[in-house]
């Protein structure tokens, strides 16, 4: 008889929080909202946790459901008339910032002026360290348009910070 | 990969989630878990008076089966008991007849011996 993974609620929490919770802030760029998604996700997660087949299945279904709330959450905030670019440059990391270094503040402020499919990809590439394949089956794209993403975001930020990150980035 | 890319990586490593997230997301699960199963007057009282209550519960339903049956077999007795006297008064009903016509014949007998 093969072995049935039993997930632990609260182990999971445990584990995925900061994770969760850093995809939430990066796409949505303020740390209250990134939390009511965090906390949305994981009980989504309790809803769903009989679903859960391994570790690894888990901590895949918690980044598809956070990058999927991050959306719908920035798409609400459109709907309701708020200019993200300006709320985002305003809240981003506003109470983590004495946490983060300077250069990574500065990225992620930079990260937030980058046009949403583009952020998604580059913050699953450099942040959870996942290949376009796995951004591709995150993300529900194909993986053409997550390496085209992948490369104008990382064209976009590169120019971003040539300007403003001269004194952090050498390869830039 | 460059030097960029690596100073990206670096930048945009996992923050910690706030030290309160954890404690909410339980407590909202609570909660949740709370109206999905709403909480009848029963599982409002603490687990001893519980306890207590589902015993009172089991003696009564055990107390009240036991009654039935006793009150079954009593009634199955009484019935035996009067079918057995029925059968009593049947045998003495027949024996009292014999004797009348026992007495009768020697009657009889008595008469014509005189």
């Amino acid at each position: 008889m093969a072995f049935r993974w039993q997930p632990d609620f609260e182990q999971l929490v445990d584990e995925h929080q900061s994770m969760v919770f850093s995809l939430a802030l990066r796409m949505t760029g303020d740390r209250g909202l990134a939390e009511e998604i965090a906390q949305d996700v994981f009980l989504a997660l309790d809803r769903n946790l009989g679903m859960m087949e391994s570790p690894l299945h888990a901590l895949a279904w918690l980044r598809r459901v956070t990058m999927s709330r991050s959306t719908d959450a920035l798409r609400r905030r459109r709907v309701r008339g708020v200019h993200m670019m300006v709320e985002m440059n305003e809240n981003h990391c506003a109470q983590g910032e004495e946490a983060s270094s300077p250069l990574a503040v500065r990225v992620e402020r930079l990260l937030a002026t980058l046009p949403e499919a583009q952020r998604a990809a580059l913050v699953m590439r450099y942040q959870e360290d996942l290949t376009p394949e796995e951004i591709a089956a995150t993300l529900g794209a194909p993986v053409a348009t997550v390496k085209s993403h992948l490369q104008r975001g990382l064209k976009l930020l590169r120019a971003k910070a040539s300007t403003h990150l001269q004194e952090y980035i050498r390869g830039a | 990969m460059d030097d960029f890319e690596r100073e990206l990586r670096e930048a945009m490593r996992r923050q910690a989630a706030p030290a309160n997230l954890k404690p909410r997301i339980l407590k909202r699960r609570q909660e949740r878990r709370g109206r999905r199963f709403p909480r009848l007057w029963i599982f409002q009282w603490g687990p001893a008076t519980a306890a207590l209550a589902a015993l009172v519960v089991v003696v009564v339903i055990v107390a009240a089966g036991a009654g039935g049956f006793l009150m079954k077999r009593d009634a199955e007795e009484r019935r035996k008991g009067e079918e057995a006297k029925q059968q009593v008064f049947t045998a003495l009903r027949i024996a009292n007849r014999a004797l009348e016509q026992m007495n009768v014949q020697l009657e009889q007998q008595n008469r014509k011996a005189e």
